[in-house]
């Protein structure tokens, strides 16, 4: 049997579904890319028993065939190769598989393919178009703040939902929160389901390769995307998510407007002088309009930065994780950023000013 | 070890010598046997992933070798198993992180029950307005649907109804595992109702509710007016009742005078039992003000919860409120309040006294009676709006204290002799008519 493919899409193929694999498990051909050949089509698959790829490529074959190819060799092999390539023969001869370029040539061994295990679809269920930017942009806005623990299936996961018109992503490791809501594109419904973070991640990867629109549907275990021949299906957590919203707080003792920049850039002066625990402390004081930053370490040093803003409410002196604060910066576009607190032991919440309000973001305080 | 897990372990170790053992300790590791029903085998799995596969390459393997141990076996399900909190490694766990955490575990909402776990009978303050209450929801829990079924509390907002009756639904979660327990205000119940009726799911809606083996409801009096949802609740309240199963309501007025209720479901709520959860007496309220400071970790001199206890009346939510911001601001001020501090917090945070206008009073008199409002307004002398138009006289004047004229010229230009008159009639009328009475004590806190 011999395939011809267009080396573009068997490298961009190989290479997403390459990420999917899985790494060190007990089955060997999980950590391969399954190469189905069908008439007129090959499909590209991978599985980590947590996520799955299928990536349909046109090829022109006088044959069928299955094989498996461990994927780091056949993705480090192609990702060498020069792009000029335009089309690349596949043909398996005993036990290898044989990849024919212009200049060169591989001969990779295979993996018997009849332990690879089929990737579950997702029966019974309805399939809704859905944009594909409003996906991208909430899991991007919240997955960092997932538990990375495994703990706690429902906190290391995002959970994505539907409040009256819009469709909201949430994530917390119960330390920090993030939550971001994105209007619900017209005519698109979402359940509500816990995704795993991790998945999410692929999730995103994939979607991203996927075009402006995607087909998604769901049941009880498990949710998939499609587009353009390309399917991602992932596993989703039976569980709930607490009700976050009651820890969200209602009004605030002190706020502070600062400029985004601003805050980034004394964060990034005070952490080089922080200490194991990434302790930054803040006191504010809106009477004598001062707003220090400090850090203290008893084996590096200490710094102490003021950083201008408008501010109101009581003084207050209070501790916090510096990485968690700094996390949300990638979520907020705006160029100045709030800070509302509400005494010692209640969270922060920071939200950006102006555009877009859609994040918000909670910090809890250190306790020393 | 129950028969269950020694027979799958059997299955197992033959499993095992079948497959390779990459292929064994990837799809088998996490797999149990949960159940076995008329010749049907239930076998938990981790995931559809491992569903698929089982299925797929080892269903009939599985089956054979569950076959050779139990004739019996017929055939074998899949069942995705739910992951648990897994205890967390004791070896990897690090320093306790010095971050606070979010109260989170307070705030699971499980969606099988909707029951919030923070309610519960230790938390409830009981006195002596409450006690009887208390009493009749505890009796309850111990055999829930034998005694006092269905149970009606009703008493003003902020009372503890809602905490009372969450905390019944967890108590019987924690002592009859094995019934199924459903809260739900009784707003959403219609708004699940209507959704239902719209999708043409009405059966689908039906058999849910048929499920449960307690049904609490909240706030039943949303359902006044609303003939196709008592309708329905009707029907699911015989159902309850005739399989003995517990029906828990709460409702912020007595049956009897929630307006536009129908009669039989009226005649079922009174067929229970129905209590009042009255105002609080003094003393519980300063035992509130107390037990609600201890919580937030806060002290208060006799004299300042005193206060509170005697400024606040009627509503335990709010005073949790006022206690919370006291808390607030001591922790601010590092230091405990003054009397003279918190008599301002009080007078910034209690509910000021309403201010209704003419056209208020009339539409809840008309609402409590039946009437569309133009009636009032009209020249009609018949007598079933005679006397709602009385008492809205009555009323405005008795508790408002508004000019006989101008009561007149409101209510559709009547002479201030024709007010004078009514509310004579009325104020003579309510020593003898104890029906009248009752209605005006109703109207009065409606309003």
């Amino acid at each position: 049997m011999k395939c011809e493919i267009s080396f573009e899409k068997l490298k961009q193929a190989v290479s997403l579904a390459e990420r999917t694999a899985g790494r060190r498990t007990t089955l060997p051909v999980l950590s391969c890319i399954l190469i189905d050949i069908r008439k007129n089509t090959a499909v590209f698959k991978a599985t980590n028993l947590d996520v799955g790829v299928e990536i349909e490529v046109p090829v022109k074959t006088d044959g069928e065939g299955i094989f498996a190819v461990p994927a780091h060799v056949i993705s480090s092999f192609l990702s060498q190769i020069d792009n000029k390539e335009q089309i690349v023969r596949l043909e398996p001869v005993s036990g290898n598989l044989n990849i024919t370029l212009s200049k060169s040539k591989g001969v990779l061994k295979t993996v018997p393919s009849e332990d690879f295990p089929a990737i579950p679809t997702v029966s019974d269920a309805k399939t809704v178009p859905f944009p594909t930017e409003v996906l991208i942009k909430g899991f991007k806005s919240v997955w960092y703040s997932a538990s990375v623990s495994n703990v706690k299936p429902e906190l290391s996961s995002v959970y994505v939902y539907k409040d009256s018109d819009s469709i909201v992503f949430a994530a917390t490791d119960s330390f920090r929160l993030a939550e971001k809501r994105i209007p619900l594109p017209k005519g698109a419904e979402i359940e509500e389901m816990l995704i795993p973070f991790k998945n999410s991640v692929e999730i995103t990867r994939m979607l991203e390769a996927l075009g402006p629109t995607v087909s998604m549907s769901s049941n009880k275990n498990l949710v998939s995307f499609e587009a353009n021949g390309i399917r991602v299906t992932s596993r989703i957590i039976n569980g709930v998510f607490p009700d976050y919203k009651q820890i969200i707080p209602k009004g605030f003792a002190t706020e502070a407007v600062v400029l985004k920049q601003d805050l980034i850039n004394t964060l990034k002066v005070s952490s080089v002088f922080s200490d194991t625990f990434n302790q930054v402390h803040f006191a504010l004081d809106p009477k004598k309009k001062e707003f220090n930053v400090e850090t203290k370490n008893s084996d590096v040093g200490e710094n102490k930065s003021d950083i201008d803003a408008a501010m109101n409410g009581e003084a207050i002196d209070i501790n916090f994780n510096c990485k968690y604060i700094s996390d949300s910066f990638q979520s907020i576009d705006a160029d100045s950023v709030s800070l509302q607190f509400n005494g010692k032991n209640k969270p922060l919440v920071i939200r950006p000013v102006s555009g877009d309000q859609s994040f918000l973001y909670l910090v809890m305080p250190m306790n020393r | 070890m129950n028969d269950f897990s020694k027979m799958w372990q059997t299955a197992l170790i033959e499993i095992e010598t079948a497959v390779s053992q990459a292929n064994f300790s990837t799809w088998f590791k996490e797999t149990a046997i949960l159940r076995s029903e008329d010749g049907t085998v239930y076998l938990g799995v981790p995931n559809s992933f491992t569903q698929e596969w089982l299925q797929k390459k080892f269903h009939n393997a599985i089956l054979r070798i569950l076959r050779q141990m139990d004739e019996k076996v017929r055939s074998l399900e899949y069942v995705i198993v739910k992951e648990g909190s897994k205890a967390p490694n004791p070896k990897k766990q690090a320093a306790p992180a010095p971050t606070m955490s979010m109260p989170l575990q307070d705030f699971y909402i499980s969606k099988d029950d909707n029951l919030n776990p923070r309610y519960t009978f230790e938390t409830f303050i009981v006195g002596p307005f409450n006690e009887l209450a208390h009493a009749a929801a505890q009796t309850i829990t111990k055999t829930p649907g034998q005694v006092y079924n269905p149970l009606l509390l009703y008493g003003e907002t902020g009372r503890g109804k809602t905490h009372l009756i969450q905390a019944m639904g967890n108590r019987i979660k924690a002592l009859f595992p094995n019934k199924k327990v459903f809260y739900l205000t009784s707003e959403r119940f219609g708004n699940e109702l209507l959704t239902a009726l719209q999708e043409g799911k009405a059966r689908q809606f039906k058999e849910k509710y048929r499920e449960y083996d307690v049904l609490i409801l909240d706030d039943v009096q949303f359902f006044s007016g609303k003939e196709k949802f008592q309708e329905e609740f009707f029907h699911l309240f015989n159902l309850f009742k005739e399989s003995g199963r517990q029906l828990i309501f709460s409702s912020d007025k007595h049956p009897n005078v929630i307006p536009g209720l129908e009669d039989r479901l009226r005649g079922r709520f009174n067929a229970g039992m129905v209590l009042d959860i009255p105002e609080p007496d003094q003393e519980s309220r300063a035992y509130i003000v107390r037990a609600k400071c201890a919580t937030y970790n806060v002290t208060l001199s006799g004299e300042a919860v005193e206060h509170i206890a005697s400024t606040i009346k009627d509503n335990i939510r709010e005073i949790e409120g006022v206690v919370n911001i006291i808390a607030c601001q001591s922790q601010f001020k590092n230091r405990e309040l003054s009397l003279n501090e918190i008599r301002n917090i009080l007078k910034n945070n209690t509910k000021p006294k309403k201010l209704l206008s003419v056209k208020d009073v009339v539409k809840t008199v008309c609402e409590f009676y039946n009437l569309s409002e133009e009636t009032i307004y009209n020249k009609t002398r018949r007598k079933e709006v005679v006397r709602p138009r009385q008492v809205v006289m009555y009323i405005l004047r008795e508790d408002f204290n508004v000019s006989f004229p101008s009561i007149g010229e409101k209510l559709g230009g009547r002479d201030h002799t024709t007010v004078i008159h009514s509310y004579n009639k009325m104020k003579e009328e309510i020593k003898t008519d104890a029906l009248l009475s009752q209605e005006i004590t109703q109207l009065r806190s409606m309003l």
